[in-house]
């Protein structure tokens, strides 16, 4: 997924994330094929970015989204410190742990 | 450390804090009585016409499932019933008053407290629901005004919210711990002053009063423990900013009371992805 402004939208591109217009409600969904005409749409709309499918091509959003997992163990190990000797604590770092890096190998 | 004289100074200074505006009181006297119309709560509602036109925003919004289609506050209140028109009217007034004055202070970012409260009352409901707790809705306001102390104190006692964000960056503790160290009161006592006093409902105060110490809530420790624990998913989940980078101690008891052990983490940080995903949409209307 990666998330690009309306102007650089072209045929076929695949919307990754529903967009939502100003009052919240679905504008267009998830999966639509998207074309110059829409973009225009969206520019009427005042929307600026939207999410499409496809691989990130910006160093500075690989950055955010594509953290290795080491890096997710330790961002979460500082987050917690001395909380970590509480079980529960544990249970929750495990599943925030899996479910963070799960996410970003999907 | 406890100060009897700063902490009468600082409760004396929130009752000059506006109070939420009377359309709200009024609603909730009418729900008091099982007699009362979807016309006559319409009514009322509408004599309000800034929370009126918000109610109608958020009812049409993608968060509450019918974009686009309503288009009268009695229409909203047949087809989603009293107490969540109730709720939405309680959620544009906090908007409201979140708004005002708001970000006006260096080094606290409130955009990104904005997302904490509304990904922690988004979090709340998808908890409410996975460990079965009947009052969803109310968890999600719960959740979005469980930190209000925090925003008063921003607004209305600058210079102790100031020596607060200090010690949290010096010590790199929690917001909580470096009140109760600095002032032996925290925006928990502050919020839920406030709270009482624009007469929010007894488990919204308490959800407010105790969410870092549910068990403390003799009646609504199950809402102030949703809250409790949304609180603590969040901030392990990186959403939003409540004031400090830190994670407070799951309370034991609350793990217990809820039922925890026997749920699947996992699926539960999914339903809270998708339910904050959805409350994202509310935050354009903010």
């Amino acid at each position: 997924m990666k998330k690009i402004p309306v102007d650089h939208i072209t045929d076929g591109m695949v919307l990754a994330k529903e967009v939502h217009g100003k009052s919240g409600n679905v504008l267009l969904s998830k999966g639509l094929a998207l074309n110059s005409f829409l973009g225009r749409r969206l520019k009427n709309w005042e929307i600026a970015c939207v999410f499409i499918e496809g691989e990130d091509d910006s160093p500075e959003q690989k950055n955010e989204t594509k953290v290795s997992p080491q890096e997710v163990r330790e961002h979460l190990e500082q987050k917690f410190g001395t909380r970590l000797q509480s079980s529960i604590m544990k249970q929750i770092f495990t599943a925030v742990y899996q479910h963070k890096t799960s996410e970003g190998a999907a | 450390m406890q100060n009897p004289v700063l902490m009468q100074r600082l409760l004396d200074s929130v009752t000059t804090i506006p109070t939420l505006p009377t359309v709200i009181e009024k609603i909730t006297r009418l729900l008091q009585n099982p007699q009362t119309s979807a016309e006559e709560v319409g009514k009322v509602i509408t004599t309000d016409q800034a929370i009126a036109s918000k109610v109608l925003k958020l009812v049409n919004s993608a968060f509450y499932g019918f974009p686009g289609k309503i288009s009268t506050i009695t229409h909203a209140i047949v087809i989603l019933g009293f107490s969540t028109v109730k709720n939405i009217v309680l959620t544009a007034s906090i908007f409201d008053f979140y708004k005002k004055k708001g970000g006006s202070f260096t080094g606290f970012d409130m955009e990104k407290f904005w997302v904490h409260s509304i990904a922690c009352g988004a979090a709340a409901q998808a908890i409410a629901r996975h460990v079965g707790h009947s009052d969803k809705e109310e968890c999600f306001i719960g959740g979005l005004i469980h930190d209000m102390g925090k925003i008063i104190m921003c607004q209305y006692l600058p210079q102790e919210f100031g020596a607060v964000i200090t010690r949290v960056a010096e010590k790199k503790c929690l917001f909580i711990e470096a009140e109760q160290e600095l002032f032996g009161i925290t925006h928990q006592e502050i919020g839920s002053t406030v709270a009482e006093r624009w007469n929010l409902p007894r488990n919204l105060q308490d959800v407010v009063r105790y969410h870092h110490n549910p068990t403390a809530s003799r009646e609504y420790s199950a809402t102030a423990g949703i809250i409790h624990s949304a609180d603590i998913f969040i901030r392990a989940l990186d959403h939003g900013f409540g004031g400090d980078y830190g994670i407070p101690t799951m309370n034991e008891q609350t793990w217990t009371q809820l039922g925890f052990p026997s749920v699947s983490l996992s699926a539960l940080l999914d339903a809270i992805d998708e339910e904050i995903d959805k409350a994202q949409a509310l935050l354009s209307l903010v």
